[in-house]
């Protein structure tokens, strides 16, 4: 027992974190939004890690898994609105989310993920851009004009549900899918999973000669990542504005601020996208405050200055650091 | 009993260029053999053949009496065949007990061994190498010859029937060699493990060792006898000096 404890004892600084900004948010008048913007970009580093940090790979494509989420929720909401099925018709377009990005990472993992370095990040690239362009050209899913489904959500759960659902329950969602991402993030990195992926990002070919399959080890992390895209699409792209259009969510700029995120914080450590969110988020948000028109201007030397601060990620170099102290067992 | 490991007939080419033309030899189990060849022999394309880096072009490769001449390379780890590089190929951001753990956890006896149990594994092996007071630091850190070490204790976690080294003993001084030496005789004996080790340049290590010596010319075998009569033969003189004793004098 005390074992187990000690093994996923990494695990509580990030729910700690999480808790307080739960609290912080429901607590505070007027901070409600900003945390919860802070817990999407820690939910979306934190699925994003899974495969950027774990394997080491660069998913310049990344947002259409949670594009493809997005549009697995719209389409199921948009064709079972009428049937009567209520709250039911939610988990349906969860379990669509989850299907449409997960088929679609194992197409372009079991293609793409023969390629390496730069040759993989290309690839991903014109996947991305190449959905984006087949939605729009042949009318799929309402084309280039998107699917707005407001009305079928409030015909589905009723106007004061759906807009509870909106300002309330879709941010208590994305906090979940965040706690799930690093219980699985944890939970990868003490078993087998865990190890085939470190051994694969640092030398894919010895990772071959130690018998471990590494084409299956990657498309596993690709799936589990992608999976996690869709259910963060599903949740604050679709249930909180339901609405989707192609160009918002193939928009490689989400893609950046992942990686940026993922960076940031320490790729390959479970605190990292957590420490990395709320880097990006609060200095994004104070910045947009105190010098509107110029943040991008100074968050971009900003970034720079702590990426060669901490060429690991800030948790990556404090873990350097603290790593072999009693408090090494809490950073990982 | 049959041999562990056999090559029949195998070739490799890339383009024009012939690596490995009709090669054929036999590995028993246990055994402890030298690959000897100048450079440019075949040596390192015979090493990738074996381990599934490369596909032959021709012939057929048997491992304990099956075709493995296609099987991927981590397949074959996982029936027992073991290797080590030239240049040691740690995982850098993991422990030194981390790496030879995961040797444990994936290789031939990785189907039932969990984590913690390879990381036991690990440790035991890890001592028998003299790595102990190296177990928690980065690969990243440790010396060219610890790293080394540390590889070949990542392969004998894999628990090889097989092993091959890639000039396992390059860049170290005698003292050491003599050391490792009489380790992996050690082990291999007690294991029953079969030691297939390239060598270029120390011979010292063959000659100490080696139950049998095979000489690889241009792609070709040209020697496969005893060590010290194949060090003699004057073929192999040839390939290694540019003419034959009779003609010297």
């Amino acid at each position: 027992m005390m074992r187990t404890l000690d093994k996923y004892a990494a695990i509580f600084p990030v729910l700690v974190v999480y808790a307080v900004l739960f609290l912080l948010g429901l607590n505070m008048s007027g901070m409600w939004q900003l945390m919860a913007t802070l817990l999407f970009y820690c939910a979306l580093g934190q699925a994003f890690n899974i495969f950027l940090g774990m394997t080491g790979y660069v998913d310049f494509g990344y947002v259409a898994f949670v594009g493809m989420g997005t549009y697995g929720m719209a389409v199921t909401i948009t064709s079972l609105a009428g049937t009567g099925l209520g709250g039911l018709t939610i988990i349906a377009g969860y379990i669509m989310a989850l299907a449409f990005s997960g088929l679609l990472s194992l197409a372009v993992g079991a293609v793409a993920l023969r390629l390496r370095g730069a040759y993989f990040a290309i690839a991903t690239i014109g996947v991305n851009e190449g959905l984006r362009f087949l939605i729009e050209g042949t009318n799929l899913w309402g084309g280039s004009g998107g699917i707005i489904f407001t009305r079928q959500l409030n015909d589905i759960l009723g106007k004061d549900a759906s807009s509870a659902l909106a300002t309330f329950w879709a941010d208590v969602l994305v906090l979940i899918i965040a706690v799930l991402a690093a219980i699985t993030t944890i939970v990868y990195m003490r078993s087998k999973i865990g190890y085939a992926l470190t051994a694969l990002r640092e030398d894919e070919d010895a990772a071959k000669v130690m018998g471990i399959n590494v084409t299956m080890f990657k498309i596993l992390a690709f799936m589990t990542s992608a999976c996690f895209a869709g259910l963060l699409g599903a949740t604050a792209w679709a249930l909180k504005t339901p609405y989707v259009f192609p160009p918002e969510v193939f928009e490689i700029h989400y893609t950046i601020e992942a990686i940026i995120i993922v960076m940031l914080g320490g790729a390959g450590t479970l605190l990292g996208p957590v420490a990395g969110g709320l880097i990006y988020g609060i200095g994004k948000y104070v910045l947009s405050i105190v010098l509107p028109g110029f943040q991008l201007l100074i968050f971009a030397p900003l970034i720079i200055i702590i990426i060669v601060a901490f060429p690991d990620g800030v948790v990556g170099g404090i873990r350097n650091k603290f790593g072999h102290t009693a408090l090494g067992r809490f950073i990982l | 009993m049959a041999a562990l490991l056999r090559l029949e007939n195998v070739s490799k080419r890339f383009g024009g260029i012939v690596a490995l033309n009709q090669v054929n030899m036999e590995i028993q189990y246990g055994e402890f053999v030298g690959i000897v060849g100048p450079n440019g022999s075949g040596k390192t394309t015979l090493f990738n053949v074996i381990n599934g880096v490369y596909f032959p072009d021709e012939g057929r490769v048997l491992f304990e009496d099956r075709d493995i001449s296609r099987l991927p390379t981590h397949r074959r780890a996982s029936i027992g065949l073991g290797r080590t590089f030239q240049i040691p190929r740690p995982f850098a951001s993991a422990t030194v007990r981390e790496n030879v753990a995961v040797g444990a956890m994936f290789g031939s006896r990785g189907k039932e061994t969990n984590v913690n149990e390879s990381m036991l594994v690990a440790e035991s092996i890890i001592e028998r190498m003299g790595l102990s007071r190296h177990r928690d630091k980065k690969a990243e850190l440790l010396t060219p010859v610890e790293k080394k070490l540390m590889e070949i204790a990542r392969a004998l976690a894999m628990k090889p029937k097989l092993l091959l080294m890639d000039e396992a003993m390059a860049g170290m001084h005698p003292g050491e060699i003599d050391r490792l030496v009489e380790l992996l005789g050690g082990v291999a004996a007690e294991e029953e493990v079969a030691i297939v080790a390239m060598v270029e340049h120390v011979m010292r290590a063959v000659v100490g060792m080696a139950q049998k010596i095979i000489v690889l010319h241009q792609g070709e075998k040209i020697c496969d006898a005893p060590a010290q009569e194949a060090l003699n033969d004057p073929k192999v003189i040839e390939c290694y000096l540019g003419y034959t004793p009779e003609e010297a004098s």
